[in-house]
């Protein structure tokens, strides 16, 4: 490469009027052993740029699993079936009584019968009185 | 759009993004972070990828405004830039080769506004061409091409000081 274009490469470079193909160029020169003496300040600069194209990310990228949404659509018929079998269970329970409560109606139902023995009994009690009624009347219309 | 597809689409500038992510963020976890949080929003976005006429370009200008938003909450945060990871494990070897250039442009390449800074990483690191770099940062070409050469120009500026400084 004859060096008075690469001079006037350098220069266009610098003013930004380089095509791709012309930058490649001068990175090329610049990477090759025989540099002009009075150039080599710029060899830096060209190596450089082209050594920092070899830096690469070091870290996998992570991206969200593509069956995420029908993983989160199973979730949300799991949870609603866990809330129907509780609603569904503690009615069951409700109808189950444990003896305890079993005894306890027992006794409530005896104690209704009883009460209501009585309660027929006292009612037998007043239609009799009703007679003693009777016997207040005739007497009023006697003692007038 | 399946994930393998989606993969093979995007995949291929992964590099690309990360290196322009770190161009402006420096720390290269954060570049890293960058890159995962593009790719997440490129993949929730999928079903639109199609209608870019290059999703690589596409790409890279999600990747710049994140880190330019990054960038903004930075400041206003008022955290420091944490400066850099930069592997400096050969750096000796290549200063006895009186080689130190190679290093020092990417660090002048960060005194650069960022513009500059990204319009420099995306033709003289990626080697994109004008028209692509002009949809990718949505400028129009001419301006790239000034501040380009704005950037160009500092950089030898800073590498020419440090060469003469280096042999006298």
């Amino acid at each position: 490469m004859e060096l008075a274009k690469i001079e006037s490469l350098l220069d266009a470079y610098f003013e930004g009027e380089t095509s791709l193909d012309q930058e490649k160029i001068l990175r090329d020169y610049f990477s090759s052993a025989t540099i002009a003496p009075h150039l080599m300040a710029y060899q830096g600069l060209f190596v450089g740029l082209k050594n920092a194209q070899q830096e690469v990310s070091e870290r996998e990228i992570s991206l969200p699993q593509a069956s995420s949404n029908s993983r989160r659509w199973w979730l949300s018929i799991a949870a609603s079936a866990i809330i129907l079998l509780g609603v569904v269970g503690l009615q069951f329970s409700g109808n189950q009584m444990t003896s305890e409560e079993q005894q306890a109606l027992a006794a409530f139902n005896k104690t209704r019968e009883t009460l209501l023995l009585m309660s027929n009994s006292f009612n037998k009690g007043t239609q009799e009185l009703a007679v003693i009624g009777q016997f207040t009347e005739t007497k009023n219309r006697i003692l007038k | 759009m399946e994930q393998k597809e989606f993969l093979d689409t995007i995949l291929p500038c992964k590099d690309t993004l990360y290196r322009l992510a770190k161009r402006l963020l420096v720390s290269s976890d954060e570049a890293e972070d960058a890159v995962q949080e593009v790719f997440l929003k490129l993949w929730k976005g999928r079903d639109k990828i199609d209608n870019y006429r290059s999703p690589e370009a596409f790409a890279v200008t999600m990747t710049k405004n994140y880190c330019l938003d990054r960038l903004k909450s930075r400041q206003a945060s008022n955290l420091k830039i944490v400066h850099s990871n930069y592997k400096n494990s050969d750096n000796i070897e290549r200063t006895i080769e009186g080689n130190e250039g190679v290093e020092l442009v990417t660090k002048i390449m960060q005194t650069l506004p960022e513009k500059q800074k990204m319009i420099m990483q995306l033709r003289d690191i990626e080697q994109f061409e004008f028209a692509e770099i002009s949809q990718m940062l949505e400028i129009n070409e001419t301006a790239i091409r000034v501040a380009l050469s704005r950037a160009r120009k500092v950089v030898r500026e800073q590498l020419i000081k440090q060469y003469n400084y280096g042999i006298s």
